[in-house]
This record gives structure tokens, sequence and C-alpha cells, in this order.
């Protein structure tokens, strides 16, 4: 029965092919734009969030409460961290480790030129090594930081590079830190991610020394035991802060997140941005089905005189109908299957080029197969809905009529 | 072309009403969501371009480097010093520094954290100048202010961020980091929710809560005198308080901007947004293009006949064309018309819900050009789009278009 739906259509497109090209063409355009634009939108978001993918669940961070957007962590903060809770922070049943973390702005030169940005520290002994297994970090040159490093640092990827400096640097060469001469011990291997690839860390001794040292913590990364009772050591750190810090329940002067958290609220936050381009986008799908939907009603007064005859050799209203609306689902369709096809190639065309002319590894294009198969789903279905209206004329139509109203 | 043209044209969009309003329909969505996208981005352009004409051109500001917003970075600012050696380059009229810190804002046993701005009340006529900005309610701040604060323009209102459970009035106690000031004043609103839940207060004041930062700067600001090109003034500055902060050339840890400077990177960023999200919307304007033209090439199909009958009686090649090409355009113009009409019903909606949740800044204008731009737009482009229809229609034999069923 279906199948002779779809002959009974794919004859009737070879009919009038200009006209059903260009109504295809309304489809495929708005296809196209939704596929490649989500395509995109997806691969950005996707990239962005993997900036933070180190994040695992079984960690906690610790700040100060104060000004979020005002930089990097603990910049904005009104009373910070003190260096001894960490220690305390320990001590609480279900952290394995707590660990200070510093963030110090300065100057950096190498080849003569110069940027400024943050150092970070790593901390010594067994510390370092939960530290480095939390951010899975790995040198590509030379080797990672050891207890006793003084003057040395670890660099991320990016700075191998010409781009920040003109000139590459490897492991071995010295650069100037605030003025002062610093050893590159090793270069991470590449992540994808600005926190790592710009990633310049130093031992937390050297750090202290070279850059200041005030007695406050940017941020205290808490590793938990078991990520299951993450709630219940978050809410015992949250006590033992109130307490140390003095502070009444509802009152607190910092916050206690899970990473995860943070990420849920970046990802929300994309999201929105996203939703309003495919709506603007899919308003052209809306128009293209407007336009199946006015192909359809020509097609009814065109075949009022076949509606007739095909009623008074017996067919029912549900069979007319029944092809009317299959056909204009097929319009719908074989538009979205070319759109889809177009979109892909746009997607990752515009990325690769993005790339290439922004050098921004950011811009990602990733078309997942549900998105495929949703986009093919939506097109049949604009088609069957702009479809609906023109079918039911052509299934009421009356026999008679239809067979004498027809010119 | 004549009126029996028109009203022929006119006549056939009446009779296949259906048909002709689905074509109106499709161009109409497109137009819409042009005319409200571009409407908000010529009003935050003008909103730029008024900004700049208070503030006056002549404004400069020294920023230091670093990584967080001015101010904030611990380890990078501006001082006294390197003040006092501006004030005396050439060219330089008035200067005042700005203090930055993020406070603790407690009212009514709640508490918020903003941003706290430290400045020079013998300056405040320039500041307000510089800042576009008067006093909206009470009074400046002046010499000998202590614990006496001036707030922005949301603290009046319980419902706006920082959204204090109770409105903040003219002699209402806030706290500041634990330190119980006076409120004296507020401004008037800014249009964005940081600017206006900032609070001020006198350098003496600022030096007193945050002593660790007295004569550490975010930014100056300055003004160029009479007859000085700001632009220049800059590059001067940037020289000169290299060398005398013995820096080398592209690595000085602080930049000079002038107000040019900034809203050029504004209006750009601006442009380029609304610019591509214009283009997306206009994907959907070409797909109606292509509705109106399969629409034409159906009624060249259908009216085949009538098209023969009046090539007999002496219509030329000509007028045919341009019965069909003006069909088509005026689907698109009438697309257009209503689409301009929706497109300012969900702009200002959109300008209402911007205002309503703290952001006054985003409201859209409708300049004569953008709103005649898209009606000839959307005529030309029906009209575009009934080229190929109506070519066929001129093109067909009279004999055989009368036989034609």
């Amino acid at each position: 029965m279906l199948a002779d739906y779809i002959r009974f259509s794919v004859g009737n497109f070879k009919r009038r092919k200009i006209r059903s090209f260009l109504t295809m063409i309304g489809v495929f355009i708005g296809i196209a734009a939704v596929v490649s634009l989500i395509g995109l939108g997806e691969g950005l978001r996707t990239a962005i969030l993997s900036q933070f993918g180190f994040l695992g669940v079984d960690v906690l961070s610790v700040q100060a409460s104060g000004i979020s957007y005002a930089g990097p962590p603990g910049t904005g903060a009104i009373t910070p961290l003190t260096d001894d809770l960490a220690e305390k922070i320990e001590k609480v049943s279900g952290v394995e480790a707590a660990i200070n973390r510093y963030l110090k702005s300065g100057t950096f030169e190498f080849n003569d030129r110069q940027t400024i940005g943050s150092a970070m520290s790593m901390p010594e002994g067994d510390r370092r090594k939960i530290v480095e297994t939390m951010m899975n970090i790995k040198a590509e040159q030379g080797r990672l930081l050891k207890d006793g490093d003084a003057r040395k640092v670890l660099l991320g990827n990016s700075f191998a590079e010409e781009d920040v400096f003109g000139k590459g640097i490897k492991a071995g060469d010295s650069v100037l830190l605030n003025n002062i001469k610093y050893e590159v011990v090793g270069i991470m291997e590449k992540k994808g991610s600005f926190l790592f690839d710009y990633a310049v860390l130093i031992n937390e001794e050297t750090l202290l020394q070279d850059f200041g040292d005030d007695g406050s913590v940017n941020i205290i990364g808490v590793k938990v035991r078991d990520p299951n009772g993450i709630d219940k050591v978050k809410a015992d750190v949250e006590r033992l802060l109130r307490k140390e810090r003095d502070v009444k329940e509802g009152e607190e002067d910092f916050i206690v997140e899970s990473p995860q958290k943070t990420l849920e609220t970046l990802n929300s936050s994309l999201f929105a941005v996203q939703l309003f381009v495919y709506i603007i986008a899919g308003i052209s799908l809306i128009v293209g089905g407007i336009g199946i939907m006015n192909t359809m009603y020509t097609a009814v007064i065109e075949r009022t005189k076949e509606i007739g005859i095909m009623k008074s050799i017996g067919a029912k209203n549900s069979t007319i109908f029944g092809i009317f609306a299959i056909e204009s689902g097929l319009l719908g369709m074989v538009g979205g299957i070319i759109g889809i096809i177009l979109g892909l190639i746009f997607a990752y065309g515009l990325a690769a080029a993005g790339r290439a002319a922004l050098g921004v590894d950011l811009i990602q294009a990733h078309v997942s197969m549900a998105l495929i198969f949703m986009s093919l789903a939506f097109s049949f279905i604009v088609g069957l809905v702009a479809g609906v209206l023109p079918a039911y004329q052509a299934s009421k139509l009356q026999p008679v009529e239809a067979l004498r109203q027809a010119k | 072309m004549n009126l029996e043209d028109l009203k022929y044209s006119f006549q056939n969009l009446i009779h296949r009403k259906m048909r002709s309003w689905l074509t109106v329909l499709s161009i109409l969505i497109g137009i819409m969501a042009i005319y409200a996208l571009v409407s908000f981005g010529l009003g935050l352009q003008h909103y730029m371009k008024t900004l700049s004409e208070e503030m006056g051109a002549d404004k400069l500001f020294v920023y230091s480097k670093g990584t967080a917003a001015p101010g904030m970075d611990p380890n990078f600012y501006l001082t006294r010093d390197d003040m006092d050696f501006i004030s005396k380059i050439k060219g330089v009229n008035e200067i005042t520094p700005m203090y930055f810190k993020a406070g603790e804002i407690e009212f009514g046993k709640e508490k918020r954290y903003n941003f706290v701005i430290g400045l020079d009340p013998k300056d405040i006529d320039f500041i307000n100048e510089g800042f576009t900005i008067e006093v909206y309610k009470g009074r400046a701040l002046k010499e000998g202010d202590i614990y006496k604060v001036f707030l922005g323009y949301n603290y009046q209102f319980e419902e706006k961020p920082p959204s204090f459970k109770k409105a903040v009035s003219l002699g209402d106690k806030i706290f500041i980091n634990g330190e119980k000031f006076e409120v004296i004043g507020f401004y008037e609103e800014v249009g964005n929710p940081q600017d206006d839940s900032q609070v001020y207060i006198t350098e003496e004041a600022f030096t007193r809560l945050y002593p660790e930062e007295k004569d550490k700067f975010g930014y100056i600001m300055m003004s160029a005198m009479p007859n000085v090109d700001p632009n220049e003034l800059a590059d001067r500055i940037t020289e000169k308080l290299r060398k005398f902060k013995g820096q080398k050339e592209g690595k000085e840890d602080f930049y000079v901007q002038t107000l040019t400077d900034m809203l050029e990177i504004y209006g750009n960023i601006i442009g380029v947004l609304s610019g591509i999200l214009a283009l997306i919307a206009l994907i959907s304007l070409i797909v109606a293009s292509v509705n109106i033209m399969n629409t034409m090439y159906t009624a060249v199909l259908e009216r085949t006949k009538e098209i023969g009958v009046m090539k007999a009686i002496g219509a030329k090649n000509s007028d045919i064309l341009f019965v069909f090409i003006f069909e088509s355009g005026f689907l698109g113009a009438v697309g257009g018309i209503i689409g301009v009409l929706l497109g300012w019903c969900i702009a200002s909606l959109g300008g209402f819900i911007a205002k309503v949740s703290g952001y006054p800044i985003l409201q859209p204008v409708f300049p004569w050009y953008l709103t005649a731009g898209c009606i000839l737009f959307a005529f030309f482009a029906g009209a575009i789009a009934g080229v190929l229809p109506a070519i066929q229609a001129s093109k067909l034999k009279p004999v055989e278009a009368l036989r034609y069923e």
C-alpha cells in the first residue's frame, strides 16, 4: 500500500519537475542551514567544554566569594582564602587530599618579546603526583617538574609554537619570568585546551619566593576518596570553613563547588545562545514548509479531475488523503536528504576554513548521527504537516463535482 | 507600464487567495526576522554614538595590563608617580585617578559582591562627564566625605540586581566590607546591571577600606587640551610613560586608549554580530524567493490561455513580462510591509523585555531607511524571483497558448 503511494508520488514529481525541484530547494536550504549551524555550534560547544573536561567527578574546588567576572580565580575575592586551610580540610573524613593552588600574574619574556600572564603553582611531594594525575599531564619534550626544581618552569604546548614569541620555546631554553631567569624543563603534550596549552607551571616554593607570598590562596582543590560521597564531603568542608572563617550558615563568604556544576552552568548558557541561532535558522525551514503547502494546494487543484476518476473507481477518502500527504512528506524528505549533504559540506568546510584563517582550534564542526536522523525525520514531518490541509481538501472532493469541475 | 497592468496584477493576486497568502507569509517571516535583528544592532550603534557625543572625543584612558579586570590584578597597576608624570605631559588637560576593587556590600543583613570605585571628589564634574552620567538623586561626593557612599541607579529598586530585599533610599546606612556608610546619592541609569550596581566612595574612604591599595590605580582618565588630537596625545603618552617607567617598546605594562579606539572596538563587534544574525535570517528570504518563483511558474501555467488571449488582442512581449514581474514584486512588497510591521512589534517587545531585565541599553531603533530598505528589498527579491517565469510567459506563442488546455 505504502509502496504504491510512493510510486505514485515519484511519478508526480517527474511530471512537474521544475515545481517539485523549486519546492525542494526551499526545504533543503532550510535543512542545510539548520544542519550546518547546529553542527558548528555543537562542535564549538564540545570544544569549549573540553577546555574544562579534565575536571573530574571526584574533585571539589574552594574559592573565596567575590566578583566572579573580575578575572582568574581569586582575583575578585573580598576575604581571600588563607594558606592554612588546606591542611585542615584534609582532615575532613572522605578527603584524600586538599591542595593549595596559587596563581600569580607577571611578565613573561622570550626572544626579546614580552607578554603578561599567570603562572600556576605545582605542589611538592606526594601531592604533585595527585595533581599530575588529576590534570593528566605528560611531557612532550623534556620532563615534568620534580621536587627541588628551583627556577625551573614547565610550559604548555602552545609556547612551543611561533605565535606567542615569534619563535617556539624548546626544553632547555631560558625564559624571563618577572625578569628572573628560569630554565624550561619541559613542554607538555598538546591538550587543545587554553588552560593547559598556555599553562606556566612552577614549583610552589619557587613561585611564592619569586612572585611574592601574602599568605592568600587563589583556589583550593579537594580530591575526594569516593565520588559517590562527594555531597557529604562538600557539606562537611562547608561546615569546617564556616567555623574557620567565623561566618554563619547562609552568610558564607566562600564557595565550595563541584566542577561538574560549573560545567553545567556553562553548558546551559552556551545552549541559550545556540538556541537563539537555531530559531533564526529554523525560520527558513518553516518558510520551506509553507512552500510545500503552496505546491500541494496547486497540485490538488491541478489534479481535481484525476481525484474524481480515482474516487469514481472506488478510492476511499483515506486513500486520497494518504496519497497527497505522503507525496508532501516525500517532497520534504528528499529536500531534507539534499539539505543534510549540503549542510555537512558547509559545516566541515566552514570549520576547516575558519581554523585555517584564524588559527584557532576551537572552531570545530560536529554533526552527530542523531542530528542527521532528526533532520531527516523533521524534514519529512514538515512536508507531512504542510501537506495535511491540501490533502484533506483533496480527500473531501465530491467525485461528481471533481469530474465536472476540471478544465 | 500603465494603470491597467497594475490593476490586472492586483486582481490576479486576489483571485488565488490561498496561494498568494502563503507566498506572502513566507516572505514576511524572513523580513520580520531581519527587521527585528537589524533594529537592535542599529540601536546599539546609536547608543554608542550618543555616548561618544556626550563623553566628548577628547577623553583618554591609561590602563595597566594584567590578567584581570582593570585594578583587579594585584601585581599590575598604575601609581601616583605615573599619574603625576602623565599630568605634566604637554597636551594633557584634566586628569583623575580611578581606584577599583571588589567589595562586599551589606544592606539589611544581606550581602552582595560588587565593584567599589574610589574617586577624587574634587574631579567629580570631570568624572561624571567621562562616565556620561549625572546625579539622579541626592548630592555628589565632595571633599571631606568619608563614611558617605554614592550608589548606582539599581540600588533604589528591590527588583533590580543587586536585588536586596529592600530598596535603598537616601540617608540609609549600608556596610562596605563591614564599615558603615551613609547613602548620599544615586547616579542615573547606565543601562546594564554591572555598572548600575557599582558603589562610589571618595579616595580617602577607599584607602581606609583598602590601605594596601593606596596610590595603586585601576586606570587614569584624562582629557586632551582643545586643539590637541587625542590619538597623537595617546602615542605621546605611551612613548613618554614607557621611558619614564624604563620599559622597552612592546614591553609596556600599560596601554593608552582613546574614546575613538574604544568605540571602534565595540562598534566592530556589534556590527559583526548583527551582520551574522541578519545573514542567517537572509537564508529564509532566499527560501521565500524560491517560493515566489514557484508560485509564479504555476501562475504562468494556469494563465497560459489568458496570455494567449492578451497576445492575440495585441499585448506585446514586454507587456506580459511586466505584468508577471510586477505581480511577483507586488507579492514581495506586501510580504515586506507586513513583515516590517510584525518585526517592529517583535523588536519593541524585545526591547521592553530587555529593559525589564536590567539591560535598557538594548533598545531597537527604527530609522526610516531600515523600514524603506526592507520593503524595497522584499519588492526586489520578489521581482527578481519573478523574472524567469515572466520571461517564459512573455515568450509564449499566442496560437499555442490559446490552444493550451
